[in-house]
């Protein structure tokens, strides 16, 4: 069933219910006169627990990436001991295909300020950092300006409406990033904030129990925060009407799909953009009723379900619902952000894989060996592929590299190393004769290979 | 590549005596950046972005300023310098044109507005103009999948870009 009433696109024109041309910087005034920060004086109202509970009970599972419960992780931290607890926004968007939380961002500020400040009051932690990408340099202004209208209005600050949170008055402020995709794995952000670089710290321990500055912190993604406020004020009930339920005979302790989610598509359709559909719409769906069809008429070859990390879904795979069981059911990693990159049928894909390691090489923080090198390895070797001086041999080692736990992946600290592989493994298992079509070498003996710098 | 070392032990660190991070700077980071945080090293990413504001990239000298400034050491500043794509440790030009060259804006077509714009500006990406005006770079993708293909120069943003509106918007630099 379709999304019945827009949720975090309320103040933001989304077609079928608005016009992309009528999308405008909503203020504060804006906010409060839609029904903005009425979860929050009901949140004020519950104590930190209720909260937490309706959270856990919504089943809101993170719209950053992993799809972790959000009501669990924030039910993992320590009780207080009087010294400051964090929250740490991350807005760090840099993963291809991925442009949500910046219309938020752009447009809607103040949904996000909502959700911090509840999700402050639920888990009592004094001091938000929103973690956003160096090059949002915009949207920080934004964000920023809604920050100062939030202070003056005294969501935050000393005379904040929330009185005082974990014996501290309760304060927001923005970090700008510098240009690191790394940055937006949670413990590098955590490290980014400290000021030093941004390298993924070895879990445990947690960040919920010791994250920024060595003290207990809460990381959440904007678009999970955002959805915070639409939940308390409309409750548990009204969230489950939408996305997808959890299958009959599967336990309860299985996180199912719930609420709407934010979808970007970009690539080869008509209206590219970001929309807002219940989780479970599939892919033909998206592009027909929402992105006005493939672009010049041209047929659906592949796409990405949610940002490149994830890998890609095949010909024959468009009618795989976008939800968080896409990846058992469809051979892909996950829903991930939900940044769906179509591709028709010109698509090269050995020049799209090309592209996606070129990524992971090229944003690869360099602290784990396999990953910093191994990326280089398999960009060079695909660029050989690309140019028509691949063997086969080079998709064999390509597949044993990238599907073989503890060649690349599961010997690093982080998941750049795993993205890097599913993408890889995805893009040649699903397109195997685009590869062995170029592959005109079917050995190197007597056969010169280009010196690989 | 965040990894790739500089030769720090053996280059000459050019020195002037005017400060970079002056006292009117120190002044308002001391008020308005290093209360938010616990402790004064998380400062180092605002005080940099706000000395490249001020003096267009980030000097030795500077850095080293910095170090003193936040009561780190300078190889401490150094190594978070020079691990983040937007901390310029040489000059660049006037306007820096990053191009995004991510998946969604190749399958868009950013290949052709990267022919043209070196082929304007007679550059290579990486590279600045003899002229100190523009330095051309390739940047992986910055968060505006849906007007593919975008770049950022400077601070501003532009999408939807192609081989005609590329010619306006450089000629619009002054």
């Amino acid at each position: 069933m379709a999304l019945q009433e827009p949720v975090l696109t309320k103040r933001i024109p989304t077609p079928p219910f608005g016009d992309f041309s009528q999308r405008k910087l909503n203020s504060y005034e804006d906010f409060v006169a839609t029904g903005g920060y009425a979860a929050l004086k009901k949140a004020i109202d519950m104590q930190p627990s209720e909260i937490i509970d309706i959270m856990k009970a919504s089943e809101l599972r993170g719209r950053g990436g992993a799809g972790f419960p959000a009501g669990v992780k924030w039910s993992f931290l320590p009780p207080q001991d009087g010294k400051p607890r964090y929250l740490a926004v991350n807005s760090d968007e840099s993963e291809p295909g991925t442009f949500k939380d910046r219309m938020l961002l752009d447009f809607d500020p103040h949904i996000l300020l909502e959700g911090i400040a509840i999700c402050m009051r639920a888990c009592q932690l004094d001091t938000t950092y929103i973690y956003i990408r160096g090059e949002y340099h915009h949207q920080a202004k934004v964000l920023n300006k809604a920050i100062d209208e939030a202070y003056a209005n005294n969501i935050f600050g000393p005379n904040s409406i929330m009185g005082k949170i974990n014996d501290r008055e309760p304060r927001c402020f923005v970090h700008r990033g510098a240009g690191a995709y790394i940055c937006g794995e949670e413990t590098a952000l955590l490290n980014s904030l400290e000021g030093k670089r941004g390298w993924p710290r070895i879990k445990p321990p947690f960040p919920a129990v010791a994250g920024a500055f060595g003290r207990p912190t809460i990381i959440n993604n904007v678009e999970t925060l955002a959805m915070c406020g639409p939940i308390i004020d409309k409750g548990v009930d009204w969230f489950k009407t939408m996305g997808v339920a959890r299958p009959d005979g599967v336990p309860p302790h299985v996180p199912a799909s719930y609420g709407p989610k934010l979808i970007g598509v970009s690539g080869h359709v008509n209206r590219p953009g970001v929309y807002e559909e219940n989780l479970g719409i599939t892919v033909r769906e998206m592009i027909e009723k929402y992105c006005g069809g493939m672009r010049n008429g041209k047929k659906f070859k592949s796409c990405v379900p949610g940002g490149i990390a994830m890998g890609v879904l095949s010909t024959d795979q468009i009618d795989a619902p976008l939800d968080f069981d896409i990846g058992k059911k469809f051979g892909c990693l996950g829903l991930g952000t939900a940044g769906v990159i179509v591709m028709d049928e010109d698509t090269d894909m050995v020049a799209v894989a090309r592209n996606i390691v070129r990524f992971f090489s090229h944003e690869s923080c360099g602290q784990c060996t396999p990953c910093r090198e191994g990326s280089n390895w398999v960009y060079k070797t695909l660029c050989r592929i690309e140019e028509g001086n691949g063997t086969t041999a080079d998709l064999d080692l390509l597949l044993e590299v990238s599907g073989s736990q503890g060649a690349m992946p599961g010997t690093t600290i982080c998941g750049l190393a795993d993205g890097t592989n599913w993408a890889i493994k995805t893009i040649l298992n699903k397109f195997w004769s685009d590869f062995e079509s170029r592959v005109s070498v079917s050995t190197i003996a007597g056969y010169s290979l280009p010196v690989l710098a | 590549m965040a990894w790739i070392t500089k030769n720090s032990g053996t280059m000459q660190i050019e020195t002037r005596e005017e400060p970079y991070l002056d006292d009117e700077l120190k002044a308002e980071i001391e008020a308005n950046i290093i209360p938010r945080y616990p402790d004064r090293r998380a400062a180092t990413l605002p005080t940099l972005h706000a000395v490249q504001h001020k003096v267009g990239w980030l000097p030795t000298q500077a850095l080293k300023e910095i170090a003193d400034f936040l009561g780190s050491a300078p190889s401490e500043v150094m190594d978070t310098a020079t691990f983040y794509e937007e901390y310029w440790l040489k000059p660049k030009g006037k306007y820096v044109i990053w191009l995004c060259q991510s998946i969604s804006c190749e399958l868009m077509g950013r290949d052709t507005i990267m022919s043209k714009i070196k082929a304007k500006l007679n550059i290579e990406p990486g590279e600045t103009t003899e002229d100190g005006k523009f330095t051309l770079m390739n940047v992986e993708c910055l968060g505006s999948c849906g007007t593919a293909p975008c770049g950022l120069v400077n601070e501003k943003l532009h999408e939807n870009m192609t081989v005609d509106n590329i010619d306006q918007i450089l000629d619009s630099l002054e």
